[in-house]
């Protein structure tokens, strides 16, 4: 009877065990998957923060270069205007370009670090900061396939990894460079200025 | 495990009571059958879970409000993803969601600035989802990103770890055993009076609550620094794992040591006219009294809430 009883115990914890370790393996099987996805969510993150980046870019600085060739002319124009006698006129390009200038004061408030070398470094930050979020996404994931794969193939875990191959077994590839000239290329890069 | 010790050491208080409750209810009965009787259930110990009871609560209230409550006294204000009033407080920001990512923590935690010259950081709360990072202007205007990113690597492995709350329900244990002991102390002191003096038992109660009020605060202390040092090791461990570089946090670290170095008295004035600052001590990442800086003056290597910065310097492999 004594017998029996400590020979089902034991069946129960060994059950036990490994329902245990069939379970850690599936949630970190989850964390490799969910980590997987994240690098996507940065790549996709990145696509539409450049995307826009460039956008807000290119139309503030169409908008520089119009206001820019205004002041010019305007200011061509009063200088003609001057040369001829004309004070009025002068006058009146002058004030135009007065209306201009308090007009980008007003852009400037309203985007108060639209101010050129403030808004340099604002890219600046918003590029380090998704190039980080992606390595760091890529890291993360690379750090989770580890873990997975260091508790895989470890004793005990690898003995029940075998009989539920298919739902414990994957082979995860770290995240890496492709090609060996791939590698090369980018080993060799230098910034040229 | 020093949680563990902290509620022993609480419940042992409570039956402590108990014991002195009953004593003076049954002055024959020898002390060894009182608290045999406690222990199984014959005699309710009221006293063990009114203690308890005031325990769980204060507890709650600190978990509901860890907040407002680490936030006491300073003036500050919280930054979110859209409210960056400057490009520095946007880098904050940014760097913070960098470092979740790299963690993998699945909640960005809140992020106060406190207005204030000193360089200092720390992190709360109660789990990964409800948990804040709180940094001075000083530390924010004086680093770099890097380092930057450094000081939130190692609050956020905080917050990972769950020091968070460890340090949270630590504080708050000990500084309810310690009231308790002072209230034991003080009713036995003047209330003590009426008890029947031949009593053996009665004599012997009251000299352990000599010997505890004072040896109580010596051990909450010692186990509090136990439990600090060893997390802020951890934790700067966890921020060089996650930057896989341990440059931009030994950088960090020196220059908030040259920084106390160089504005000792003044900072001293600064943490000194903060009400409440006791309540930051053990979560900041930098301990103001390594740097001299405390009311007491109490600043040896020995008594401080952190390792001393050379060590924690060569404990992340970063020798100058």
């Amino acid at each position: 009877m004594a017998v029996i009883i400590a020979i089902l115990v034991i069946i129960v914890l060994i059950i036990g065990i490994i329902v245990g370790i069939y379970n850690t393996l599936i949630a970190m099987i989850e964390a490799v998957r969910n980590n997987e996805r994240q690098i996507d969510i940065q790549l996709d993150r990145r696509y539409k923060v450049f995307e826009s980046l460039i956008n807000v870019v290119k139309n503030y600085m169409d908008y520089e270069r119009s206001t820019l060739k205004d002041v010019v002319s305007l200011r061509n124009q009063a200088l003609s205007a001057k040369a001829q006698g004309d004070t009025a006129g002068a006058m009146a390009a002058e004030n135009k370009i007065s209306g201009i200038l308090s007009g980008l004061n007003v852009v400037f408030e309203q985007y108060p670090d639209l101010k050129a070398n403030q808004n340099a470094l604002q890219l600046q930050e918003e590029i380090v900061n998704t190039e980080n979020k992606l390595a760091f996404a890529k890291q993360a994931y690379n750090d989770s396939v580890e873990r997975y794969n260091a508790k895989k193939k470890s004793f005990f875990q690898a003995m029940i990894v075998q009989m539920f191959a298919g739902k414990l077994d994957f082979n995860f590839l770290y995240w890496q460079l492709g090609s060996p000239e791939d590698i090369k290329k980018r080993e060799d890069y230098t910034v040229k200025m | 495990m020093v949680i563990g010790v902290f509620i022993l050491l609480y419940i042992g208080l409570g039956f402590l009571i108990d014991l002195i409750i009953n004593a003076e209810k049954y002055p024959q009965a020898p002390l060894g059958v009182i608290s045999q009787a406690l222990a199984t259930g014959h005699l309710i110990p009221y006293a063990t879970f009114i203690t308890t009871g005031i325990a769980i609560i204060s507890l709650w209230v600190t978990y509901a409000f860890y907040d407002k409550l680490m936030l006491l006294g300073v003036e500050y204000h919280e930054v979110t993803a859209t409210n960056a009033k400057n490009l520095l407080e946007k880098q904050l920001y940014n760097t913070i969601e960098e470092m979740q990512v790299a963690a993998g923590l699945k909640y960005t935690p809140r992020v106060f600035i406190i207005e204030a010259n000193y360089m200092n950081a720390f992190a709360s709360g109660y789990s990964e989802k409800s948990a804040m990072v709180a940094i001075t202007r000083g530390l924010l205007e004086k680093l770099d990103r890097a380092e930057i990113q450094a000081v939130m690597a190692h609050e956020l492995s905080h917050i990972r770890h769950l020091d968070i709350k460890l340090t949270l329900t630590a504080s708050v244990l000990a500084n309810l055993t310690l009231i308790v002991i002072d209230v034991l102390f003080y009713g036995v002191l003047f209330g003590g009076g009426r008890r029947g003096r031949e009593r053996e038992g009665g004599n012997w109660l009251l000299i352990a609550i000599v010997i505890l009020r004072y040896l109580l605060p010596l051990i909450t202390v010692l186990l509090m620094l136990f439990l600090s040092r060893t997390r802020e090791y951890m934790a700067d461990a966890g921020a060089v794992e996650l930057m896989r570089d341990n440059e931009p946090l030994a950088r960090a670290l020196l220059k908030i040591q040259n920084d106390y170095d160089g504005h000792q008295s003044e900072y001293a004035d600064d943490y000194r006219r903060t009400p409440h600052e006791q309540v930051r001590r053990e979560a900041y990442i930098f301990d103001p009294t390594t740097a001299g800086i405390s009311p007491k003056q109490a600043s040896s290597d020995f008594f401080s809430t952190h390792p001393n910065i050379l060590k924690r310097l060569a404990a992340i492999g970063f020798n100058k």
